[in-house]
């Protein structure tokens, strides 16, 4: 500590020193060799230098620290704005409720501001729930469904799933057939899916034509 | 003979389900099969391993375990976590009762035949109580982590074995804690990184478990002290599928790469009084995993995702040469699952979700025996339709017009107008049916398609009057008996007089249509009908049992004819005895009187009644083209009985012309013969090759050389 409170002096000779040992150790030089010659003005200004960098990351960290809070902030108020009732909601409330209010007694205008109240409560209720729910059938609901799913993924999959080598029947008979007697040609000869599109989109091509050609021979 | 055109008719995409679990019942000696769709089927070994009762499947049910109760009491658990209890009479579910412990893995009965328990998802062994006419829940053991993925009773009935994810437990009954955890190592280094499932348990008298895992190991455990006795790694894939015989000295294991190993209690050394657990047959029948295994007195039954039942003799406990003896493969059902409608050249094909109606193509050239003639108009579909609700189709039947089909599930039945002009069809539903009919086994039109006879499931047949308008309910017949038994073959006779009717209690029963009365009863003969139909002029009815005696009855004489005694006393060649599948269809010949047609899912011969029936021991001549040759040169013997094996012409005098729809020459399982006018045959085939092309993903086997 008091070598650092001295500063300079005691500082540079104690860097100078560590310098020096670096050099000594790093370089593959000989003991006869001078130690390099590092001045005080280099070494000051590395010492300065590296204390700003160090200042710098850190105000740096304080304000990414800063923006993620203030964004996080935000979320949270569109968030909330978004749960809470829009701007237009708000006006056909107050509409609604202005509109139904007519001279009374005191007593039944209070009764009628809160029956009001309800119904514009229900109104909204009701608007609500046709833009965040939906009906469901309770039979594809039902939590036993997914159990039974979820038992019979844990079969398929100890099954057929990952790691159990798993080959197809066409392999299997062309095994067969290679070792066998009389050697024929694989049961699956032709991949029956490959080009599909293509095939439909050729067959359309071909009842139109043939519907053309009758057309133009009538 | 005869010459026939034959139509080979190779569009019926029938697709079998894969077979998830099985029971044997030793005291009734039948076989409980459950497939992936859900259907149940049930095996008389008895009389021919034939399949005698179906209780059709449901979309919303699945089966995981399967359970005898008794002799006749049948259970299933699932993964809809439901337990079903069958009605055996009726064909039907009898009641469901949810365990609300998840999805249900395994099910077992204790030997005293009291409690059921129930392996559930949620890591819950369930204990039910056994009551005269219902199960009831009792209590849950101690609830553990993983999922219960198997169990088994000790034969005291105080310990359960339960097999979960990497570890076995033994509960004790009573208290319901968890007295013994046997952790499960994870198998050779390949496997470490996912989790041993213990796929079967089994609890042997002697406090040892067995288990069968999916690194592919059997492992023996002792319960008392929780140690390993012995492992036997018997394949590099999941070991899907454990049974232990009933005296416990034999036990099987079917895995993933369709083998079926068999263990024995034996002593290494002869004379040594110390047994081990040995390692001795293994038996490659199947492709697919093996899912289901059982073990029977003489035999071991396994039966998996190649949808195939093998039962295999087991050469040492076979005492006679029987038809025990031999290995079977059941692949086909015993019953048809296609009607014809002769006049219009309709084929109805009956799936588990739909029918389909086919027309005949047809050919305009005319050719030489042996060859094939080209198509000129193809076979077309005129008509797909799918069935209403989960329940899946159990019977279906078109009418001789072609303009009625009927079909039936276990909640409802169906009938159908079809109005078929050149190209356009339609159909319409007749929606007002007669309050009576609520569900049936059979169904069957009268020739000339203005009755329906429907054999319901409680076992009486109602006969529907049909019109245009309505459907009226006219008669119901009641068997003489008053059994209850389920029937499964009606035949009507060709002028609208006689119906007949057998059961599965073997019994045939002869009604006559114009005095709305029972006629007779067909004295009964032990083994199951599995086809019937009566002959359009002499009024004959024409059996065929399932251990392929054929019989004929005289209704009006109510006896047997003198072909039939004459045929009972000479008894059919030896060839016959080569026969394995039932016979499933007989009809008879439009032009020519005395010769009747049955098949098999292997072979279809046609007999002859005229001719004299043949010796035991002659041999049978090939009679190529009789047409083109001379009087002179025809071998004297005419034989009456001539078989025809799949177009390999060995022996009569059938010659064939072929109508080809797919280019190929193999024998093939055949699924429906029948005669049309103008001597065409139609013959609807199934060739394996097909099936097996359409069967889920089998494992990898690496073949040294490939």
């Amino acid at each position: 500590m008091a070598t650092k409170r001295r500063g300079g002096f005691g500082a540079r000779r104690k860097r100078n020193m560590e310098v020096k040992a670096v050099v000594d150790l790093g370089a593959d030089s000989s003991d006869d060799d001078l130690p390099e010659e590092v001045t005080f003005e280099k070494a000051k200004a590395d010492a300065v230098r590296s204390m700003r960098n160090a200042l710098e990351t850190v105000k740096r960290d304080k304000e990414l620290l800063k923006e993620k809070r203030r964004k996080r902030q935000e979320l949270f108020q569109q968030q909330k704005k978004r749960k809470l009732l829009s701007e237009d909601m708000l006006e056909e409330i107050e509409s609604a409720y202005t509109k139904k209010g007519k001279p009374l007694d005191s007593e039944e205008q209070e009764k009628e501001e809160s029956e009001e109240d309800e119904d514009s409560e229900e109104e909204v209720v009701n608007a609500r729930l046709k833009e965040s729910y939906k009906a469901v059938r309770l039979k594809d609901q039902i939590d036993a469904n997914t159990r039974q799913e979820s038992a019979s993924d844990f079969i398929r999959s100890r099954l057929y799933g990952p790691g159990t080598n798993r080959t197809t029947t066409n392999q299997m008979l062309s095994l067969k057939n290679k070792t066998g007697n009389n050697k024929t040609a694989a049961v699956q000869f032709v991949n029956k899916n490959w080009g599909s599109e293509n095939k439909g989109k050729a067959e359309k091509l071909k009842k139109r034509w043939v519907h053309s050609q009758t057309v133009v021979a009538n | 003979m005869g010459e026939f055109k034959v139509h080979r008719v190779r569009f019926f995409d029938y697709m079998p389900s894969g077979i998830r679990c099985m029971a044997f019942n030793s005291k009734a000696d039948r076989l409980a099969l459950a497939r992936l769709n859900g259907s149940v089927e049930i095996f008389n070994f008895s009389n021919n391993y034939f399949q005698e009762k179906v209780i059709p499947g449901s979309d919303s049910r699945s089966i995981e375990a399967i359970c005898w109760v008794g002799c006749d009491r049948l259970f299933t658990a699932g993964l809809n976590g439901e337990v079903v209890e069958y009605d055996l009479e009726r064909l039907c579910p009898k009641y469901t009762l949810d365990a609300f412990g998840g999805p249900i893995w395994t099910a077992a009965c204790n030997s005293a035949e009291t409690h059921f328990a129930f392996g559930c998802e949620d890591g819950s062994v369930k204990l039910f109580e056994i009551l005269p006419d219902k199960i009831q829940f009792e209590r849950n053991l101690d609830r553990q982590k993983g999922r219960i993925l198997s169990l088994s009773w000790h034969k005291s009935g105080t310990l359960i074995a339960a097999g979960s994810l990497d570890v076995i437990r033994v509960f004790d009954v009573k208290s319901g804690h968890s007295v013994q955890r046997i952790l499960v190592d994870r198998g050779p280094a390949g496997t470490r990184n996912k989790d041993c499932v213990v796929w079967n348990v089994a609890f042997l008298s002697d406090y040892t478990i067995v288990s069968g895992d999916s690194a592919g190991k059997v492992q023996l455990w002792d319960a008392n002290k929780g140690t390993l006795i012995k492992t036997h790694l018997v394949s590099k894939w999941d070991v899907l599928s454990l049974s232990v015989s009933e005296n416990e000295d034999s036990i099987v294991a079917g895995t993933s790469e369709g083998t079926v190993i068999q263990f024995q209690l034996l002593s290494p050394t002869i004379g040594d009084a110390e047994t081990q657990w040995i390692r001795t047959r293994t038996f490659k029948h199947h492709t697919h995993d093996v899912r289901a295994v059982t073990e029977t007195k003489t035999a071991v039954v396994s039966g998996g995702l190649d949808t195939q039942l093998v039962i295999c003799p087991l050469m040492d406990k076979v005492e006679v040469k029987s038809s025990e003896s031999v290995l079977r493969k059941v692949i086909f059902p015993h019953r048809s699952l296609v009607s014809c409608a002769k006049k219009p050249s309709l084929l109805l094909f009956q799936f588990p979700d739909q029918l389909e109606l086919w027309r005949l193509g047809g050919t305009d050239t005319v050719g030489k025996p042996g060859e094939s003639l080209p198509v000129t108009r193809k076979p077309e579909k005129l008509l797909q339709l799918k069935r209403k609700g989960d329940d899946h189709i159990c019977c279906s039947t078109i009418s001789e017009c072609g303009h009625w089909i009927a079909y039936s599930t276990v909640s409802s039945i169906r009938l159908y107008q079809l109005q078929c002009d050149n190209n356009n069809i339609s159909i319409t539903k007749v929606s007002k049916l007669p309050k009576v009919l609520r569900s049936a086994h059979q169904l069957q039109f009268s020739a000339d398609s203005s009755k329906l006879f429907v054999a319901s499931e409680q076992a009486t047949i109602h006969v529907i009057s049909l019109s245009r308008s309505e459907c009226k309910h006219v008669h119901t017949f009641k068997p003489k008996s008053g059994s209850s038994a389920p029937v499964h073959l009606l035949a009507a006779s060709a002028d609208g007089q006689w119906l007949t009717s057998a059961n599965r209690h073997c019994e045939i029963n002869v009604y006559n249509l114009k005095k709305l009365t029972h006629h007779c009863m067909v004295p009964v003969y032990n083994s199951l009908p599995s086809a019937m139909a009566i002959h359009p002029e002499t009024s004959n009815l024409l059996m065929a049992h399932a251990d392929q005696q054929v019989f004929e009855f005289s209704i009006v004489d109510k006896q047997y004819t003198d072909w039939s005694r004459k045929l009972q006393k000479e008894g059919l060649h030896r060839c016959r005895s080569k026969w394995h599948t039932p016979i499933t269809h007989i009809t008879f010949n439009p032009s020519a009187s005395s010769q009747v047609m049955l098949h098999d899912t292997h072979m279809f011969c046609i007999i002859d009644q005229r001719l004299p029936l043949v010796d035991l021991q002659a041999q049978f001549y090939s009679q190529l083209t009789p047409k083109d040759m001379s009087e002179t040169d025809r071998p004297s013997k005419n034989n009456a009985f001539k078989m025809c094996k799949k177009y390999q012409i060995v022996l009569g005098s059938l010659t064939l012309i072929l109508t080809l729809y797919f280019t190929a020459l193999f024998p093939w399982p055949l699924l429906h013969v029948n005669l049309l006018e103008d001597d065409w045959l139609v013959v609807v085939e199934r060739p394996l090759i097909d099936i097996h092309s359409q069967l889920p993903a089998p494992v990898r086997q690496k073949k040294f050389g490939t």
